[in-house]
């Protein structure tokens, strides 16, 4: 019982590991198609950096070596855990992403609570309904799609905080800076989730055990959420899986628009100048986080669906 | 009266914090306050209180001595004191140093220090900590990107007694007060310089200095927070406030997004908010509870460099038709909604030496530019309504700068010239390349057109600009790619002069033959 638990366990570990090398390849390699001069690049275009200043920077990462030297020396130091530091910052990668990932990840998780919440209340609330209903439902998720979060977030700002003032700009001092900015990240996440969760539950409806649950005198609210919503779960389960690396994505406009640290502001900077031990440190933070995620989703495909734990 | 209110608050701040409003404010800058009803203009500022500043931008480095960053630079000011101050009028006036006596030469420097001045860990500042700093900037392993330069041919700084630094260059060297007076060259204490100096990029408590401000907490991509140095009692000859700071703390948000910015402003979340957009100056003009300062930024305008290295602009008649064949007046006024001046010069006007007889020296002339590009011999048209000689076509590349670096509708105006041009006959390609592409082609002299704005409160950028020692790609900025003797020597000359009147001639002339051929200034930057 224990030991092909454990294998699979090591299985998945290995897995893990063979992501994550390949992501920090992938990403080395992305870095080296850049076009330009990487000192060029780290200084920008208003420098009086002299050339000196130039070579010495060049000499001290090492950029004067060959590419594949580069890389070797680069895994070599990551082998031993050390991400190495910042060409621009000037601050270690790992220090860089753990002030951070703190606020990234309130601003996600908050942003993936209120998506699943919104979507879930607006799917049981509209699915085999009247036609009006679900026409409303399906307007605004398409709004919510559709709309740019950025442009989304200066409309919530300028409503609920210059306006009516209920919320501030920005910071991440305390709860109420995270409303505005987590809403920003779910509406077009909910949009999406709220789609599909509806189709789920019209399919699971229309099955005849619905009909029998009717039959045994339950409410029409209990046949969706006890019995429909179950069915209607596995593709959403699926896709906010999906969706949680999106939101690591979005999390770049977000935190632009609210003044927030975070990730993604962090990862645009660090792309924007091709600050390579920095783009790759936070390569394999996404690559982690999506492996963990997909992990949690295969083990909640067992909770949620009784007929794949037999094996 | 609004324009009152927004000063008289600012002298609730010391005068080192009244240089936050107004350091942070060399640029377009908007002070708010719900409660700054009329009847509290006048009263007297008190001790205590907090203040929140919205800036637009984030130090990449918060190395004074390392980053070429004006915000940096803005921010650092209250954490780092320097030898000397200037004035209203650009004069020089002590701040740490008490007096100096500049070498005839113009070769040497002797600053004798004031008494009594502290870093906030205890050290005294004294001679050695002038040497240290200085030595610190002009060491190679250092990577200085600005401070090193404005040190210029730095030879080394001599301890002659405990109150008395000699500070030597291999040349004459008259814009060494200019930049002694600028936070690039501040102080930090030696006993971080010895124990942080890998860390000072990354801020906080590291980042220990002499001013009234002292640097507590930082957190990247949010804010910043300084506090009151309360021993502080060293600010410059003829500051209007001496002795601490009257705010307890100074928080400095970081909000990239200009219409966040001014929300935040007018909903009374941050007091000052600074580079307020062309757009939203209008609007919050309208507001009762918010000042505006507008002030103009000195040293380079947003000028646009002629590559004079190749064809077509190594042809002067090309070069000068392209001037007179734009309409900047109308530009610059659409674009910035009235709010920024067009230039004549290369120099900004607020900056010492601007030669105001250039203004409508050169204006719009449409037919003059045609005829000077038909006496150049482009006389063809080809199917598009282009110039051409020999077949060729009269093609302009200027590429775009990519974000982050493009900045206050840049592109926009681009798009003016490049429509006035068009009514001439020249074609003005503009593609948008990534960053390394940028420089690469730019800065490798590849292209026709490079346009930039340098801040600085001296006459020596001139030097910048136009001197061929000033190579891009090599630390200098001579997008004329051009050596003209004229100008190298005019520029040099300056530079070793002491006397005032001398300087100003030369960088009279400098922009004279400049503006002849080699440079469009288009609008002062105001932000």
């Amino acid at each position: 019982m224990i030991r092909p638990l454990l294998r699979g366990a090591a299985h998945r570990v290995l897995a893990a590991l063979a992501v994550l090398l390949g992501a920090a390849g992938l990403a080395f390699a992305a870095l080296q198609l850049i076009p330009g001069d990487p000192v060029a690049i780290i200084l920008g275009p208003a420098t009086q950096a002299s050339a000196q200043v130039q070579a010495a920077i060049r000499a001290e990462y090492g950029l004067d070596r060959p590419v594949l030297g580069q890389f070797l020396h680069y895994l070599g130091r990551l082998a031993t855990g050390d991400l190495g530091r910042s060409y621009q910052l000037q601050r270690q990668v790992v220090d860089l992403i753990g002030d951070q990932l703190g606020p990234t990840a309130e601003l996600a998780l908050a942003a993936l609570v209120l998506a699943v919440a919104i979507s879930v209340g607006s799917a049981i609330a509209t699915a085999g309904r009247r036609r009006g209903l679900k026409a409303v439902a399906s307007g605004w998720e398409l709004l919510a799609v559709s709309s740019p979060p950025f442009w989304v977030g200066i409309l919530l700002l300028t409503v609920f905080s210059f306006t009516l003032r209920w919320f501030p700009v920005s910071g991440a001092e305390d709860f109420s800076a995270l409303v505005l900015p987590a809403l920003t990240l779910a509406l077009p996440v909910a949009g999406v989730l709220s789609q599909v969760l509806r189709e789920g539950l019209e399919a699971a409806l229309a099955e005849p055990f619905a009909v029998t649950a009717r039959a045994r005198g339950l409410s029409r609210t209990a046949v969706r959420a006890r019995h429909a919503l179950r069915h209607a779960a596995v593709p959403l389960v699926t896709l906010t899986g999906w969706l949680t690396g999106s939101l690591l994505g979005g999390a770049v406009l977000v935190e632009t628009v609210f003044g927030r640290p975070g990730i993604g502001a962090l990862t645009l900077q660090a792309v924007t100048n091709k600050d390579m031990p920095l783009v790759i440190g936070l390569v394999l933070l996404s690559a982690l986080v999506f492996v963990v995620i997909s992990t949690l989703v295969d083990l909640l495909y067992l909770v949620v669906d009784p007929r794949l734990r037999t094996r | 009266m609004r324009r009152r209110r927004a000063t008289a608050e600012s002298s609730l701040l010391s005068r080192r914090a009244a240089a936050l409003v107004c350091g942070l404010a060399f640029v377009l800058s908007a002070c708010g306050g719900a409660n700054a009803g009329p009847g509290t203009t006048a009263s007297a500022p008190v001790s205590g209180g907090e203040l929140t500043v919205a800036v637009d931008s984030e130090p990449v480095s918060f190395d004074v001595h390392v980053s070429p960053q004006d915000i940096t630079g803005e921010i650092l000011r209250h954490v780092v004191d320097s030898l000397v101050s200037v004035d209203a009028d650009g004069r020089f006036t002590p701040w740490l140093a008490s007096s100096w006596d500049v070498a005839p030469d113009l070769k040497s420097y002797t600053f004798h220090l004031r008494d009594g001045v502290k870093f906030t860990d205890g050290t005294p500042f004294d001679a050695a900590a002038v040497k240290a700093n200085f030595d610190r900037i002009a060491n190679p392993a250092t990577k200085s990107q600005l401070a090193a330069s404005l040190l210029g041919p730095y030879a080394g700084t001599e301890v002659v007694d405990p109150r008395t630094a000699k500070v030597s260059f291999t040349a004459p060297f008259a814009p060494f007060l200019q930049g002694a007076s600028t936070p690039y060259l501040g102080f930090y204490s030696p006993k971080t310089l010895a124990d942080n100096a890998d860390k000072l990029g990354g801020g906080g408590a590291v980042e220990v200095g002499t001013g009234p401000f002292t640097f507590t907490e930082y957190t990247k991509g949010q804010n910043l927070v300084l506090t009151r140095n309360a021993d502080y009692n060293w600010a410059p000859t003829g500051a209007a406030h001496t002795g601490a700071a009257y705010l307890d703390k100074l928080t400095v948000r970081f909000l990239s997004e200009d219409s966040v910015r001014v929300g935040a402003l007018t909903s009374g979340q941050v007091q000052v908010a600074r580079a307020i957009s062309p757009v939203d100056v209008k609007n919050l003009e309208a507001d009762q509870s918010v000042g505006l300062l507008k002030n103009d930024v000195p040293g380079g305008n947003y000028n646009i460099y002629l590559n004079a290295s190749k064809a077509p602009f190594d042809d002067p008649l090309v070069r000068k038709a392209i001037q007179r064949g734009i309409d900047l007046d109308q530009a610059v006024k659409t674009v910035y909604f009235g709010q920024y001046k067009r230039a004549w010069s290369p120099l900004s006007p607020s900056t010492t030496g601007y030669d105001a007889t250039l203004e409508n020296s050169w204006p719009h002339d449409a037919a003059e530019a045609a005829k000077l590009l038909d006496q150049a011999g482009w006389t063809g048209k080809d199917a598009d309504g282009y110039r051409t000689k020999n077949g060729a076509r009269l093609v302009v590349k200027w590429p775009v700068m990519p974000p982050p670096y493009l900045r206050e509708q840049r592109d926009v105006l681009g798009q003016a010239i490049q429509a006035d041009l068009k009514k001439l006959g020249v074609e003005v390609v503009r593609d948008q390349p990534d960053i390394g592409t940028y420089i690469k082609q730019v800065y490798g002299g590849q292209t026709d057109f490079t346009d930039y704005s340098w801040n600085r409160f001296e006459p020596d950028v001139l030097w910048l600009f136009f001197n061929s020692a000033s190579q891009p790609g090599k630390g200098g900025q001579n997008a004329t790619f051009t050596q003209d003797a004229e100008l190298d020597q005019l520029t040099e000359s300056a530079r070793g002069s002491a006397d005032p009147a001398a300087r100003a001639g030369a960088y009279a002339k400098v922009q004279r033959r400049a503006t002849v051929d080699l440079a469009l200034g288009t609008r002062s930057t105001r932000r």
